[in-house]
């Protein structure tokens, strides 16, 4: 299928601990849209906006231990479109708030990747090698569902970016 | 086919060229044990990543160690250091499949 990117802009998250409810607008969130969904994540950048005061962000990509309930439409400037606009594209849900909002796993056997950044000036880019993506399977917990928010320490400051991933 | 690990390797970039970066200061606010997970970095940071391929996590290749890292023969994959991916070879994609394989059959089941 053909690769998306979901992005946001000027968003600032909130420093979270695990297992507690995230706040609307303080993550990125992917989750399948059905049992048998498969969604690879094939890049995550972010790119500080802060001007001129220290903010370190403990930025983590992890599973959600409970998966959000109801999630919201994407509103801009939050974006996820299709790279190549020619490509097949499957469906996958995007959002960055719900009514419940979701719950960073905190199960050390499962994966996270933590991307710490100074939101002042600084930038992030990770990319998997073809194969070893980032895998969300499925479309509940634990798996189903993946966010991008702030882990508890430092003061978190605004950000843009963006992760890159294909439905399979 | 026969391909090199290397190819397994994914990309980490971290720039704070323009930044304060992350200090030990910045480090000591994050609560153990997660605190060992994130990097002190200033200037540019660029490393390899692996995917363990027995429990999917993704670990940041240390440019500076020089003990052998985890491979599972079985898999031909790098693992990570945890003592349980060393027990058996249980790969993550498999686990990953038969959850599908398992939900696509519940969709096929009809109920009568």
């Amino acid at each position: 299928m053909g690769k998306r990117s979901f992005g946001n802009t000027n968003w600032t998250p909130t420093a979270t601990a695990d297992t507690t409810a995230l706040a609307n607008a303080t993550y990125q969130a992917i989750k399948g849209a059905s049992a048998t969904a498969r969604n690879e994540i094939i890049e995550i950048y972010m790119a500080g906006m802060v001007a001129s005061t220290s903010s370190p962000t403990f930025m983590q990509f992890a599973y959600s231990s409970t998966v959000a309930t109801t999630p919201t439409a994407l509103a801009a400037p939050a974006y996820d479109g299709v790279i190549d606009p020619s490509s097949v594209t499957g469906v996958t849900v995007t959002f960055t708030a719900s009514a419940a909002g979701p719950q960073r796993s905190v199960v050390t056997t499962q994966p996270r990747l933590n991307l710490g950044i100074n939101a002042w000036g600084g930038i992030v880019r990770w990319v998997a090698a073809h194969r070893e993506e980032f895998i969300i399977y499925g479309a509940t917990a634990t798996g189903g569902e993946a966010t991008l928010s702030a882990y508890t320490g430092g003061t978190p400051g605004a950000m843009n970016s963006h992760i890159i991933y294909e439905v399979i | 086919m026969y391909h090199s690990n290397r190819s397994q390797e994914g990309y980490l970039l971290v720039d704070h060229r323009n930044s304060p970066g992350i200090t030990q200061a910045d480090l000591l606010t994050v609560p153990e044990p997660m605190r060992q997970q994130f990097l002190a970095t200033q200037g540019v940071f660029e490393s390899p990543t692996i995917r363990c391929s027995h429990c999917g996590t993704m670990v940041v290749l240390n440019p500076q160690r020089t003990r052998a890292r985890g491979y599972c023969a079985k898999c031909d994959h790098y693992i990570c250091d945890s003592p349980l991916c060393h027990v058996e070879c249980a790969p993550f994609m498999q686990r990953v499949e038969s959850t599908q394989e398992q939900a696509a059959r519940l969709l096929n089941i009809k109920e009568f």
